[in-house]
């Protein structure tokens, strides 16, 4: 990493040298970005995500141990994924109320899993939110089970069973996804 | 002996690909942040510059030798210990943390009373058994707090009610006092 540290960062932010924030929102927004796209699924509501993340986190930067700032803000962000998500799933469920809503579904569908980066999104979503939560920590962002009991607040021993459960989902997933 | 290929390292490391978020994006940031309040910046961080005189320097000293001295005798008025005394007096608001961690290297307690810093509380380990305390000065009221061991892994106290904050993390809640 070149420049200051994050630590100096902060330092300065909460000096007054408020600018110098972009700092920090440049050097997470990508790796918090792709966890949000991941969880969320849609890139607007992934940006979303992580603009509300660097808000709070600024709001509460003070509370912020300096040299942690990276699993802190994760920490932010895991949490606006849960809320957000669960609060698109709500609103999901009324806008497949209607049949003809859901025939579109359908064959977007059907187009989707043309590829199999699409088919892995097609089967991501699928999974629930839990699930999908502990399995990209595990595997994409190579978190150990103490961090990530350290993010999600969830026993390491449940958040195994959660990795090995998405693990297979995904797997049935996507072969379900090839054999249409 | 063979090496066992995950059948979904495939999918993992196409997961793994960047995403290209939109360039504007640390500046839509930057914007809403700019439409917050500043920084409370607390005193002790803020950048001051004084200029002294010889003679502002003699008047700042004798001020400030008075504030300490009115400080010391209002303190007393009102009964409160000194420093020393708190810490040695039992049934002074004295309160003690205990954690046992048996694995742990360090261990750091954090709350509403430290600001959360993990520096400001280490815990001191008792021999070896695993056994970690501190004792910390508490005025009556209700304070959230959590351990941090070896400097990353957030554990609330086993023994008392929890309560998340903001951030999802569990913590744990104290009252003293009935507050």
């Amino acid at each position: 990493m070149t420049g200051p540290s994050d630590a100096q960062v902060i330092r300065r932010v909460l000096a007054g040298d408020r600018e110098m924030y972009a700092q920090l929102v440049d050097r997470y927004r990508d790796r918090l970005g792709r966890y949000a796209l991941r969880m969320l699924g849609e890139r607007a509501d992934a940006e979303d995500a992580v603009q509300e993340t660097f808000v709070r986190a600024y709001r509460s930067l003070s509370r912020c141990e300096p040299d942690n700032f990276g699993a802190w803000v994760y920490g932010i962000l895991v949490n606006r994924c849960r809320t957000n998500g669960a609060r698109r799933a709500r609103n999901n469920a009324r806008m497949v109320a209607d049949e003809a809503a859901m025939a579109r579904a359908s064959v977007a569908h059907t187009e989707e899993r043309d590829t199999l980066r699409d088919a892995i999104h097609w089967a991501l979503e699928r999974l629930p939110t839990e699930q999908r939560e502990a399995f990209l920590l595990k595997h994409v962002e190579d978190l150990s089970y103490e961090t990530m009991e350290q993010l999600t607040g969830v026993r390491p021993s449940a958040l195994r069973m959660r990795v090995l459960r998405a693990r297979d989902g995904l797997r049935k997933l996507l072969a379900e996804a090839v054999r249409d | 002996m063979t090496e066992q290929v995950d059948p979904l390292a495939p999918i993992i490391a196409a997961l793994k690909e960047p995403v290209a978020l939109a360039p504007d994006l640390t500046a839509r940031i930057m914007a809403s942040i700019e439409k917050l309040p500043r920084q409370p910046v607390a005193w002790w961080r803020r950048r001051w510059t004084v200029e002294m005189t010889p003679l502002r320097a003699l008047a700042a000293a004798a001020g400030l030798a008075a504030i300490m001295f009115a400080s010391q005798a209002a303190g007393r008025r009102a009964g409160l210990p000194s420093p020393e005394a708190l810490a040695t007096s039992p049934g002074s608001g004295r309160t003690q943390f205990v954690l046992v961690a048996s694995e742990a290297k360090e261990v750091s307690l954090v709350g509403d009373f430290n600001d959360w810093s993990l520096s400001a509380t280490p815990l001191e380990r008792d021999g070896g058994n695993g056994v970690w305390s501190v004792t910390v000065p508490l005025l009556p009221g209700r304070y959230r707090y959590a351990y941090v061991v070896d400097g990353v892994l957030w554990r609330p106290d086993p023994e008392a009610p929890a309560a998340e904050d903001e951030f999802g993390r569990p913590n744990s809640v104290l009252t003293i006092g009935g507050a």
